[in-house]
């Protein structure tokens, strides 16, 4: 299902490399010292492990679309006959949705630990597992949005004003040292906060951490388990009587 | 060429705009974050030796938002164009009492003034935040100027954007070309970096220098520079940028123009 959006992937894919090989290297140098020093010494590195999280964020929330374009086309009828339950359904789209994104941003993710060196391979493995748990909590707010909003449209553009919000209120793109304290404060509580820290984490940029590890994994593993949870009952409610159409 | 006939396709393409309200909506939010939180932090970020020039990043930004936000609203004439091709609505437009020439430049025309319309309260904010923060207001000829070469982006970027509507019928292609022109354009710009600084990190051998010969030929450069050094004072007004972003228009508008003639022939 996911190759049905090859051009996505490709555009997806061009924008990280803007982002990294033009942004990235030209911001790097329009920065401060004291920036440079925030972050480990190279702001460069720090801004390619954020933009990792940021890419796999905005592919995870793609499945969000697929449940739209299932009951469109009356693909939600067909998955009802399968013989699975409803929770087994929806606990499947939200794994599924956050492993493919995984899978697709798993290569730029490889690319980008090559450029900062990997340092520990078990750390990395950690890493990459909170990663995994991040896009499927993703994948469950995506699937939440969509079964309790009917429109399309409405949908569309709440994932648009989230997106715009909830990237640039995390420290994907910059340390929060540098933000102001009302962005900081929500900055702590920002899922891709806990995914870009242990992502750098696992790249042995420990230096730029806001928090702990532990936190950071524990905030991940609370994210998923609230979204598949709310994901499971909206879904479940939806379904019942033929809500989705 | 009837101006009655293009005011009548004008009209058409701005009530089409206003049925993208949730687009629009999308497009403020992101606008806005751009500003009020990427702009702030990066100002915190930045080294005064880049943007001390501008005062701030942020006011250094500001400008640049507009720019982006202007390129968006009229790039997306093309997807309509590519889609009332693809559906053959063309032949209901061409059925209208319109001459194939009026009908052509009428949409490139439409495109433009839609990109007007919707960066018309970000200049206005940009205006007023440059005012705040530095007691410069320009001269109605200087505003009138800017204006100006902010509606040749637009209609030019309107062109641009017809122009690759119409050399495919293949949506997914169009969103990848449209895709790949956003990069090229946004991130080798003097958007988000000044062009001195683009031009220097050329000359330390940093950045490539067909990178920074993209920077300085790019319309969104020059457009973001004429709003700046009215607005900001710095860098200081080139008739040579006029002149980049009136060759931009005039070559994309005839191109697009000649394109939308020949596909209706056909």
């Amino acid at each position: 299902m996911f190759l049905h959006y090859k051009f996505v992937l490709i555009l997806r894919a061009l924008w990280f490399l803007a982002q990294i090989a033009l942004f990235g290297l030209i911001v790097n140098r329009m920065v401060k010292e004291e920036v440079q020093v925030v972050t480990g010494g190279n702001y460069f590195y720090f801004y390619a492990a954020g933009i990792v999280v940021t890419l796999l964020y905005s592919m995870t929330v793609f499945i969000g679309y697929d449940i739209y374009e299932e009951a469109d086309h009356g693909v939600t009828e067909y998955l009802l006959s399968l013989p699975v339950s409803r929770r087994e359904l929806v606990l499947g789209r939200a794994i599924g949705g956050g492993l493919r994104s995984f899978l697709y941003v798993a290569p730029l993710m490889f690319v980008v630990l090559l450029l900062i060196g990997i340092t520990d391979p078990f750390r990395i493995l950690i890493a990459l597992t909170a990663l995994f748990l991040f896009a499927f909590g993703v994948a469950g707010m995506s699937i939440t949005l969509a079964m309790s909003i009917k429109s399309h449209d409405r949908f569309d553009i709440l994932l648009g004003v989230l997106n715009a919000f909830i990237v640039r209120l995390s420290t994907t793109m910059y340390p929060v040292a540098f933000m102001p304290p009302q962005y900081a404060a929500m900055a702590q509580f920002n899922p891709l906060t806990f995914a870009a820290d242990i992502f750098r984490w696992g790249a042995g940029l420990e230096a730029v951490l806001l928090t702990s590890p532990f936190v950071s994994v524990f905030g991940i593993v609370v994210f998923f388990s609230v979204f598949t949870f709310l994901g499971i009952v909206f879904y479940e409610k939806r379904l019942e009587g033929g809500g989705w159409r | 060429m009837k101006l009655g006939g293009i005011a009548h396709l004008l009209e058409y393409d701005l009530r089409n705009f206003f049925r993208y309200k949730w687009w629009i909506a999308g497009m403020i939010s992101m606008n806005l974050a751009d500003l009020i939180v990427m702009a702030v932090v990066y100002t915190n970020m930045i080294s005064p030796t880049v943007a001390g020039k501008y005062l701030s990043y942020f006011l250094f930004f500001s400008p640049g938002i507009t720019i982006t936000a202007l390129f968006a609203a009229a790039f997306m004439i093309g997807r309509e164009i590519n889609r009332e091709f693809r559906r053959s609505l063309s032949h209901y437009l061409l059925s209208l009492p319109f001459s194939r020439r009026e009908l052509a430049f009428g949409r490139v025309l439409s495109g433009g003034v839609r990109g007007m319309v919707y960066m018309a309260p970000l200049l206005a904010t940009t205006t007023f935040v440059t005012w705040f923060f530095t007691e410069k207001l320009p001269s109605p000829l200087e505003m009138l100027l800017v204006v100006f070469a902010l509606f040749l982006v637009s209609i030019g970027t309107s062109g641009l954007s017809i122009t690759i509507a119409l050399s495919t019928k293949s949506f997914e292609k169009f969103v990848t070309a449209r895709g790949v022109i956003y990069y090229v354009l946004f991130f080798c710009s003097s958007v988000f970096y000044p062009l001195d600084f683009i031009r220097q990190l050329g000359r330390d051998g940093t950045l490539p220098q067909p990178l920074v010969f993209i920077a300085e030929i790019n319309p969104l450069s020059s457009g973001a520079d004429i709003t700046r050094s009215f607005l900001l004072g710095y860098p200081s007004f080139s008739p040579l940028m006029l002149l980049n972003v009136a060759l931009f228009a005039a070559i994309f508008v005839l191109t697009a123009t000649f394109a939308y003639l020949k596909i209706v022939q056909e």
